[in-house]
């Protein structure tokens, strides 16, 4: 019997193939091995097939661990846990065939293969297919001389003896890259002339500009983290390897938390591959795109910090990805073969909402055309379609079927999104996210396409891959929203553009309106905290100030609080957070309250609702808190605060402040007594009530989806 | 660029020319892929080395080492039985070391880091020739042209591309012995046939290679008009030697008669050839297959094979195109791998449709639509509308036309394919057949071949074999 060993270093790309072929060698009498990173449940293999040995993430072995953290190879990694594991060395010893499934495997199978002489060592399922065939029909010849032998198990002393040396070599070069000695004006000057002195091996100037632009960053000298790169970029030929050291010197600032320093050089020289690429490798050119796109977008810049770089100075930041061809043909307008049509009149509206996002902000919607007569509505989460799911995780798809024409990604879409598409007279899409770039990559036919941008899509790649010349309508919840997202996304003023309206958020205003205890008055309250931009930081700077003169003022944080595992800058903020919390608990300054379902109910003991955030689209928690009459104190959102819509022009003036100061000062007056409080919180509720609830806002959604009177 | 010969002008063999063996003219014919290669391009090389030899000449072949192919698509015996037994094959032991499969045949380092291992190869094989993959392979050509014209002095060096290396050992035998020279050029090589336009520009090396080497051809040859005319005009003065010799087709390729479809059995829907077109591509055509058969109910009971050579080295028969293959069997998608060229016709024969999967659009013309055309079938086209191919099924009664790559509209054309198999005509199935007559490769290549008979031995280029053999007029 033939003994095959397959050794998986990444996730499957062919998994029929390799099934196929599994199947195909167990008919040919062969026993079949597979070992390393193999999920057997996600492989769905029939028992018997194979034995699959699962290598542990994390072995159990301090010094296994040890090691694999100062081996930068995944493919060298994955050797040492394979042969760390007794079961694969029992496999090796008697297996005939070693299979390498992909090239991180490579390695693997050549250090077995030291090992076990008599064993062929292949790449590929499809050589080993002939292998196995010729082992079976005994046409198989293996000519390997004894000395070959001999070689293999002196060249394991000799490559051991080797590594060792390279081991001391490379911990003697980080030694000399100390912040200490990079923080020396001598150290950082000798090192930004070794990174670019003449003749250095490209590799090796690459690796070395990586490591010592982010040990730079690390020791707080960002000047010479630029310099040094500039300096080792000059005298980098090739576009790829350029791109490739500056993303990866990009990549691994975002994974510190900070805004690369050289985020803009990086996403410039990504798109100049891009545009390299793209005359004869649309595909390629469609990665590299994505790439920079990733860099351009990501949170640390735009979420998990206090300013973003595109709310700034939008044009500027998007300048290297307008000059970009691959990005202009990412966002060719196709537009639709034909017009929307106006509906049948001898049947109901056929309207179809769909969402791949939050859908709280469905609810009122769907309520509402559920029971109008006239209306038959379909609703579809594309989370709980096993189809459209996994469609939505592939934003690299979208990306590549817009700049190639063509994807199998694109064809999947057409696939499951046509019948609704065919079935729909309106298709309303809520979130400018991944089921609103699906939705434009098909041609909708007659149907009228409508879509709601909310807020955070704004800071993201999502409505750069979204072609407006396929949408009728896009709703914006706020005017603030809108003018940001104009400028940041040309489609949406051109001649194609949709036409863009401005419809404030579903909200059913009146279940808030509760009476309040008196100690409510003291109460601050701020809902939603689970994200950076909330800044409850500035909630509890406010509430310093006030406790500065009367201690009876406290603040209730309502929700759940950050993920710190979502990026090294959400996690810094959330131990400041953290340590302002271990001071103000224990006297009960501050109360957290996790996530309630009764907000209604936590809201009327709270007397004024505070909207710290740097940047909303609307604060739904804002206007239920002034609903329920809690007086409104609203931060002029930093993002919106220079432009000429933002807070200011969405809420009364009174309602908002520039500082923490002007806001404690506001509190003070509007909680100065009981009359007075509860006299500003009743001015509040009325206003909120009689503008945003629903009873008013649904006759906008009315004329949106109804034109005419329809229903 | 300047060449300082007329065109097709007879020589005067002179200088340091070689004394020639016997009293047939010799030309050495360098043509990587040649048979037992199965490749598509083995085809076309098989034909012209037959009509030279049938036109009188000592042919010697160089190609590579029959293990050579085993990495990529393997060999075709009976591709080799139909070489004219005259023919001398030299065969290279070079092989492409990054299709080698053999994990013991790799250093430590290229195990570490297989795909930077590949680039650095291709890196250095640019210092060689300005091709990456085949430029390392410059000196070992060299050397095999030199010595078989100092053992066998050639009057006429064939070679065709690609791989373009080639053309340093033309020019090399060329700049030692004045051997005159013919390049198939084929697909061209600066011509981008897959994005258009130009793919180097001249004053790069391989643009300075391309335009020293084509100055002094006595002819080139091209498949098809839109990259002849691109040669034309990239290069004026080589403009009376340009010529287009079509790929055509191979007469004993294609059934006398096809088999009357039975709609109650269902139909067989068949592609032949390399699978070298994108994944999206294929998958296109398999989503609009299935669209298809959830739509009409003979499509539903119909089957697809596809035959053909997927991937090369460790990809073969195991990428992502095997993948879509594989995942569509569900929808009667059968992959039998490919075909001897002597089963080919038997395939055409019991199928009822074909499918036509191409790259490309209107630089490419492929060598399966010729067959395709005069196989007497209905053609389904899943290619580019602007596509050369379509030139050449313009008119055909059987072809449902060119509709873009766009899964809907190739479904319609699956049901039009399917209506066509059941209710075409005799008489328009011999139309079809007729349709692609002009194709046959004999005719296509013979004047071509003729014309550089003619500049070596002087003789009228005439559309007849010296051994007697009538050939059809072709298409320049």
């Amino acid at each position: 019997m033939t003994k095959v060993l397959i050794v998986v270093g990444e996730r499957p790309q062919q998994k029929s193939v390799l099934l196929e072929a599994l199947r195909r060698f167990r008919d040919q009498g062969a026993s079949i091995g597979i070992v390393g990173d193999v999920d057997s449940d996600a492989l769905a293999l029939d028992p018997g097939l194979a034995d699959v040995r699962a290598l542990p993430a994390e072995p159990a072995d301090p010094r296994l661990r040890r090691a694999l953290a100062r081996i930068p190879q995944p493919s060298r990694a994955l050797w040492l846990r394979a042969w760390a594991d007794p079961w694969t060395r029992r496999w090796v010893r008697t297996a005939d065939v070693l299979v390498a499934l992909d090239s991180t495997a490579v390695h693997a199978v050549w250090e077995m293969a030291q090992r076990q002489p008599r064993a062929d060592a292949c790449n590929g399922i499809g050589a080993a297919g002939r292998i196995v065939r010729a082992r079976q029909e005994g046409t198989h010849r293996v000519a390997r001389p004894a000395s070959e032998r001999l070689s293999a198990r002196a060249g394991i002393v000799v490559r051991g003896a080797r590594r060792a040396a390279v081991t001391g070599a490379r911990e003697s070069l980080e030694a000399a890259m100390a912040p200490a000695v990079l923080r020396s004006r001598i150290g950082g000057r000798l090192w930004r002339s070794a990174v670019a002195a003449p003749g250095l091996p490209e590799r090796v100037r690459v690796a070395l500009a990586y490591r010592v632009h982010l040990r730079s960053v690390q020791a707080g000298r960002p000047s010479l983290a630029a310099a040094t790169t500039a300096a080792a970029a000059d005298r980098i030929g090739g576009r790829k390897s350029r791109a490739d050291l500056l993303s990866r010197e990009a990549a691994g600032e975002l994974d510190l938390g900070q805004v690369p320093v050289c985020l803009t050089e990086a996403v410039a020289a990504e798109l100049a591959l891009a545009d390299e690429l793209l005359p004869r490798q649309k595909a390629r050119a469609a990665k590299s795109l994505y790439k920079a796109m990733r860099l351009l977008f990501h949170r640390v810049p735009h979420f998990d910090q206090l300013s973003s770089p595109l709310a700034e100075r939008p044009a500027e930041f998007l300048a290297p990805l307008r000059a970009s061809a691959t990005a202009r043909a990412l966002a060719t307008p196709r537009g639709r073969a034909t017009p929307a049509a106006t509906p049948a009149a001898d049947r109901p509206l056929r309207l179809l909402l769909m969402t791949n996002g939050n859908a709280h902000f469905l609810q009122e919607i769907k309520q509402r055309y559920a029971e109008t007569p006239g209306v038959e509505l379909r609703y579809l989460h594309l989370a709980d379609d096993p189809v459209a799911a996994p469609l939505t995780r592939n934003p690299a798809g979208i990306v590549e079927h817009l700049v190639a024409g063509q994807s199998e990604y694109g064809n999947r879409v057409e696939e499951w999104l046509r019948p609704h598409v065919d079935w729909a007279d309106t298709l309303f899409v809520d979130w400018c996210v991944a089921a609103a770039a699906m939705t434009t990559l098909v041609d909708p036919g007659d149907t009228r396409v409508v879509m709601r941008l909310h807020s955070f899509e704004a800071f993201s790649y999502w409505p750069h891959l979204i072609d407006f010349s396929r949408v009728d309508d896009l709703v914006f919840v706020s005017d603030h929203l809108r003018d940001l997202t104009c400028e940041v996304v040309p489609a949406l003023t051109g001649e194609q553009a949709p036409r863009l309206h401005v419809i404030p958020n579903a909200m059913d205003l009146r279940r808030f309106d509760r009476p309040k205890a008196p100690s409510a008055r003291f109460a601050l309250g701020l809902i939603g905290t689970s994200a950076v931009a909330k800044d409850p930081r500035w909630a509890i700077e406010v509430l310093r100030r006030l406790r500065a003169d009367d201690e009876r003022y406290r603040l209730m944080l309502v929700g759940g609080g950050l993920d710190p595992k979502a990026s090294e800058s959400v996690r810094r903020y959330q131990a400041a957070l953290s340590a302002d919390l271990a001071e103000l608990e224990p006297s009960g300054a501050v109360i957290r309250i996790g996530h309630v379902d009764d907000v209604p109910g936590v809201l009327s003991d709270l007397g004024v609702i505070l909207s710290s955030s740097v940047r909303e689209s609307f604060h739904c928690a804002l206007v239920e808190g002034a609903a329920s009459g809690a007086v409104p104190v609203v931060r002029d959102w930093p993002f919106f605060a220079g432009r000429e819509t933002g807070a200011r022009t969405l809420f009364p003036a009174d309602w908002v402040v520039g500082t923490p100061a002007e806001a404690a000062e506001r509190i003070r007056a509007a909680t100065a007594s009981e009359d007075v409080w509860r006299a500003e919180g009743a001015a509040a509720a009325g206003h909120a009530t009689k503008t945003w609830d629903w009873s008013v806002v649904q006759h906008d959604f009315d004329e949106l989806f109804l034109p005419g009177g329809r229903g | 660029m300047q060449s300082r010969l007329p065109p097709l002008a007879a020589l005067t063999l002179a200088g340091r020319r070689r004394p020639r063996r016997g009293a047939r003219p010799h030309v050495i014919y360098l043509a990587i892929g040649f048979p037992p290669a199965a490749k598509s391009s083995a085809y076309r090389m098989r034909e012209t080395a037959n009509q030279f030899a049938a036109a009188g000449w000592d042919v010697t072949v160089i190609t590579l080492a029959d293990e050579s192919w085993e990495r990529e698509y393997g060999l075709d015996h009976t591709l080799s039985e139909g070489v004219d037994p005259r023919i001398v094959i030299e065969r290279l032991t070079l092989a492409r070391a990054d299709l080698e499969t053999d994990i013991r045949a790799f250093s430590e380092a290229r195990s570490l880091h297989p795909q930077q291992w590949i680039e650095q190869q291709r890196r250095q094989e640019l210092q060689t020739f300005p091709e990456p993959v085949f430029g390392g392979w410059r000196p070992e050509l060299e050397k095999a042209v030199l010595r078989v014209h100092r053992d066998h002095a050639a009057d006429l060096l064939m070679t065709t591309c690609a791989p373009y290396v080639n053309l340093a050992a033309t020019w090399r035998l060329w700049q030692e012995y004045r051997v005159p020279y013919v390049v198939d050029f084929r697909d061209g090589w600066s011509v981008d046939v897959i994005g258009g336009g130009a793919a180097f520009a001249k004053d790069s090396p391989a643009g300075r290679w391309e335009e020293k080497v084509l100055a002094e051809a006595r002819a080139v040859w091209c498949v098809n008009e839109p990259i002849a005319d691109f040669y034309r005009e990239r290069y004026p003065t080589l403009r009376d030697r340009v010529r287009v010799v079509r790929n055509g087709y191979d007469e004993d390729c294609v059934p006398g008669s096809t088999h009357r479809a039975d709609p109650a059995a269902g139909l067989t829907f068949g592609y032949l050839g390399s699978i070298n077109f994108s994944p999206a591509l294929l998958d296109s055509v398999l989503t609009a297959w299935r669209m298809a058969r959830r739509e009409h109910p003979l499509l539903a009971k119909s089957r697809f094979e596809v035959r053909g050579h997927i991937g090369a080295g460790a990809l073969r028969e195991a990428n992502a195109h095997m993948e879509l293959l594989r995942a569509a069997a569900g929808d009667s998608v059968e992959f039998g791998g490919p075909l001897a060229k002597a089963e080919v016709a038997a395939a055409y024969g019991r199928w009822d449709a074909l499918v036509l999967m191409l790259v490309g659009g209107r630089f490419v013309t492929s060598g399966k639509v010729y067959e395709y055309a005069a196989s007497g079938l209905p053609v389904v086209s899943a290619h580019e509308i602007d596509h050369d191919a379509a030139t050449v099924l313009a008119g055909h009664p059987l072809w449902t036309g060119a509709v873009g790559l766009d899964p809907r509209r190739l479904a319609d054309s699956f049901a039009v394919a399917a209506r066509l198999a059941v209710e075409a005509t005799d008489e328009q199935r011999a139309a079809a057949r007729a349709h692609a007559r002009r194709y046959t490769r004999r005719a296509q290549l013979a004047p071509a071949v003729a014309e550089a008979t003619a500049v070596v031995t002087g003789a009228a280029a005439t559309g007849h074999g010296s051994d007697g053999t009538s050939i059809e007029g072709g298409q320049a």
